[in-house]
């Protein structure tokens, strides 16, 4: 019996092993993928373009059933996707935009260029959806100049319109639209009509979204069929959950301890690169000793970016470049240098004569001590511990910046009252951070160091500088590629050399997934691997 | 004299309503923040100042406190509790989503440890100072000293994580198309970790009052009376002992009712549960004002609502108490 039975055993064997093989390599080349559960930290609400909530995850997943005119590739550059391609005017002011003619709605209405002026329209008509208004700023008027063509009138030239307005702007149906009043309480009855991937087939309040492949997308059909985002209350949760196999993905960054953890854990890979958000040190330029360079410079000089790096972040972030843009975009200037140098602080204060003379180990300037308060959100212990670091380092040479731990909302109306540097500033020194958007669209520089607040919206240190004012309103209006190159290549050796803020680090997006349910994701320069294109074949990637 | 009484009290407790509504309209507004932030969305630094200003007034902000006041009792008095900043849902919508799950929650973990805390506290006090009673005491003071979310925490890495025996997270199966009995057993697996934290941190509360009162009716003459007529242990137990001892148990109970409508913030966040309590939680940290202020009104009311119950209750049960 055992020996007739082994080669059937065999055979079995052999036929599973094939299959298995078989199931592989489908899976390499994308078949698609049946149900893939990823997990959220919140409610986004009824993810419409006015009630989602977060700008990540909130903003993709409405992108999951929406579409822009254009969509950001891999390497985070804007490229044609409900348009086909854009022509700019000699003086910049008209903007020509050429649609595709291929795209349906979900209800199967055709997409048309009404359907685009409608939307560019209503989103100004509006406002209430504040990030899509504000997009559509640049913008004067919209027509219908051909049967798949769009014209835009610019009230001056923008650099930005492509990946500030043109990938940004979820466009919306017309002929579903068009009755809608009050945007923000309308009622759909819970179905998005979109030219997206996927359509939105159940909510769930504080549980879950459900979504399915829209099989007709233009761009090719989406690689998983189902797709179900499952809201968690907090990190600790969504994590126990992803362990035991509830849940196929995390979209938030795991923190920095888990990254090894998580690694050692059996089929869990973790996607790790760099992300645009800043951990930086502001302080109030207006107040003394601030307003001394030789203050600012020491302190730039004596904070151990590497130690931040390594000790906090376990060596998942890149030490900060003191020209505010991050070494893998591309816009950074390679000539900028980041230098820890304690010695060189110590003597740079030293020759200023700002020296302890009551030997305390601090040192006083015009007989006050370098003392001063270090502003943190308690909330955060990753500021929380850089605060500390900081604090010691600064120690080192010289300087006590006692660090105070408050709620986040004290601390963000001290950095930034009410949101609007005219009201000033509260603070002497704060660990503060930009979300990824600041950095990814590098225009925006020019609102963190602008003396003027209309520009310089997020000033919130006080800087003025004659050249980078010059610079900045400069580059908010050039439209030569080039010219602007060189613009943003200045401006980062000027914010390296005269300090509007101490930058830190950048932590590195990691992002965990099972590979054996979805292996699809791809990560998208400075944003992670939570975008619509990762759930697209190859071949429809920009 | 009677009526009068009940008429003293009613009004004792409107006022306590209205106090508490006045206290509950200015409370979040005492809150350190700003709630353009959410208002806006994540850029509200780009905010030019006559769009932030037309938001503040969409949303009735920029009125005089006292006018915003007045408005909130006229919305009140209406039914209407207004739409959440964040969520832009009806905000009656959002608390009807979430009671259901918190009642669940709360309700099966009310019954469960009035049970277990009534019975062990009545063996404790019937057994005392023997090896029964000081093993049950001091396991309950261990319990009462657990932080609520560590037990919680702990029963996920073990049962869900490590055993894969229930789910770690939510009440129901996400997207799973269960219906009929499947989606009972789905939920009820759901509320299994959650009610049990729940249930084992409640218990040492009901235990020591029960164990304390038994322990005064076990010292009063009536028992002694009882015994000396020779009555069975059995007997003197669930006839005399129990019934007399019950009365602040329930007290106890009912108010606890009152505070299961608020449900247990911390157990359902560390559960991701969609209950009232995770509701609450979020809202605060978000700053959504119109959320907490109708969240804390339906607690003001539910916990009013149980205190005016045990009123009632408690002469029925202790009848030496109508006369006060």
């Amino acid at each position: 019996m055992l020996r007739k039975a082994t080669p059937r055993i065999l055979a079995v064997s052999l036929v599973l092993a094939l299959t298995l093989l078989l199931v592989a390599t489908a899976a390499a080349q994308g078949a698609p993928v049946e149900r893939l559960r990823i997990g959220i930290l919140g409610d986004e609400s009824t993810l419409t373009p006015y009630t989602y909530v977060t700008g990540y995850p909130g903003w993709n997943l409405l992108l999951l059933q929406y579409d822009t005119l254009y969509q950001l590739d891999l390497d985070g550059v804007p490229q044609p996707w409900l348009a086909t391609g854009a022509t700019v005017s000699e003086d910049g002011l008209t903007v020509t935009i050429d649609l595709r003619t291929d795209v349906t709605w979900h209800d199967g209405e055709p997409f048309t260029a009404a359907d685009v002026k409608f939307t560019y329209d209503y989103f100004r008509a509006h406002p209430e959806a504040g990030r899509f208004a504000r997009d559509l700023r640049p913008l004067s008027a919209i027509e219908v100049t051909g049967d798949a063509q769009v014209t835009l009138t610019l009230t001056a030239p923008s650099p930005s319109l492509a990946l500030g307005t043109l990938a940004d702007v979820p466009i919306l149906p017309e002929h579903i639209w068009a009755a809608v009043e009050t945007p923000a309480e309308h009622d759909f009855g819970g179905v998005n009509i979109g030219t997206g991937p996927y359509k939105l087939a159940e909510y769930q309040a504080g549980q879950f979204y459900r979504f399915v492949a829209n099989e007709a997308y233009f761009a090719g059909a989406p690689l998983v069929k189902e797709l179900v985002v499952v809201q968690f209350a907090d990190d600790a949760g969504s994590l126990a959950a992803f362990r035991a196999g509830e849940v196929d993905m995390l979209v938030r960054s795991v923190a920095p301890e888990q990254i090894e953890l998580l690694k050692a854990q059996e089929g869990v890979t973790i996607a790790q690169g760099p992300l645009f958000t800043t951990q930086m040190l502001n302080y109030d330029i207006g107040r003394t000793p601030f307003n001394r360079l030789e203050v600012r410079k020491a302190i730039s000089l004596a904070v151990n970016r590497q130690d931040l790096v390594d000790t906090i972040y376990l060596g998942a972030a890149t030490v900060g470049s003191a020209g505010w843009i991050h070494p893998a975009s591309p816009y950074f200037n390679p000539e900028v240098v980041t230098v820890y140098d304690p010695e060189a602080a110590r003597s740079l204060l030293d020759e200023a004569g700002i020296v302890d003379s009551d030997g305390d180990g601090i040192r006083e300037l015009d007989g006050e001590p370098l003392t001063f308060e270090l502003l943190v959100n308690g909330g955060d212990s990753l500021r929380l511990r850089i605060a500390e670091l900081v604090h010691e380092m600064l120690l080192q040479v010289g300087m006590d910046a006692q660090v105070a731990a408050v709620e986040q909302g004290t601390w963000e109306e001290a950095v930034w009252p009410g949101f609007d540097v005219t009201q000033g500033r509260n603070y002497d020194m704060a660990v503060w951070g930009w979300s990824a958007s600041v950095q990814a669209d590098p225009i925006r520089i020019s609102q963190l160091v602008h003396s003027d607040p209309a520009l310089g919206s997020l000033n919130l240190t006080g800087f003025v500088n004659e050249r980078a004012d010059e610079l900045s309103a400069q580059l908010n209006s050039e439209t030569d590629p080039a010219v602007r190159e060189q613009l943003l290549d200045e401006l980062q050796l000027i914010i390296a050399d005269q300090l509007p803020f101490v930058l830190l680090l950048y932590p590195d997006g990691a992002y965990a997934y099972r590979a054996s349910v979805y292996d699809g994701w791809a990560f998208m320069n400075g944003q992670g691997i939570f975008h619509k294109l990762s759930l697209l074949p190859e071949t429809a990637r920009p | 004299m009677l009526s009068q009484a009940r008429g003293g009290r009613a009004v004792q407790y409107l006022i306590v309503l209205v106090v508490a509504i006045t206290l509950n309209f200015f409370l979040p507004r005492l809150m350190p923040g700003n709630p353009l932030a959410l208002l806006a969305g994540v850029d509200v630094g780009l905010l030019k100042p006559e769009e932030r200003a037309q938001i503040i007034e969409g949303a009735g902000l920029d009125r005089p406190l006292g006018e915003q006041y007045l408005r909130y009792w006229g919305d009140l008095l209406q039914g209407d509790l207004g739409y959440s900043y964040r969520q832009k849902r009806p905000i009656v919508d959002l608390l009807m989503e979430r009671l259901p799950w918190t009642l669940l929650l709360s309700g099966a973990a009310l019954l469960l440890s009035a049970v277990v805390g009534i019975i062990t506290g009545a063996i404790s006090a019937w057994r005392r100072a023997k090896a029964i009673d000081l093993s049950l005491l001091w396991t309950m003071i261990v319990i009462n000293s657990l932080p609520s979310f560590w037990l919680g925490m702990l029963l996920i890495a073990v049962v869900a994580v490590q055993l894969g025996l229930l789910p770690s997270f939510g009440a129901v199966t996400p997207a799973s198309g269960y219906s009929g009995w499947a989606h009972v057993v789905d939920v009820l697996r759901h509320a299994i970790l959650p009610v049990i934290t729940l249930s084992v941190i409640s218990v040492p509360d009901i235990y020591l009052t029960m164990r304390y009162t038994m322990l005064g009716v076990l010292g009063e003459d009536f028992i002694r009376t009882a015994r000396a007529k020779g009555l069975s242990e059995r007997r003197i137990l669930f006839a005399h002992v129990i019934p007399n001892a019950l009365a602040p148990v329930v007290t106890v109970l009912t108010l606890r009712l009152g505070y299961a409508f608020g449900g247990a913030a911390v157990i359902e966040t560390v559960f991701s549960y969609p209950g009232l309590g995770r509701l609450i939680f979020e809202a605060v940290s978000g700053r959504d004002y119109p959320v907490m202020q109708a969240a804390f009104l339906l607690f003001t009311v539910a916990v009013l609502l149980a205190n005016l119950l045990a009123d009632f209750l408690y002469p029925l049960l202790d009848p030496r108490t109508k006369a006060a």
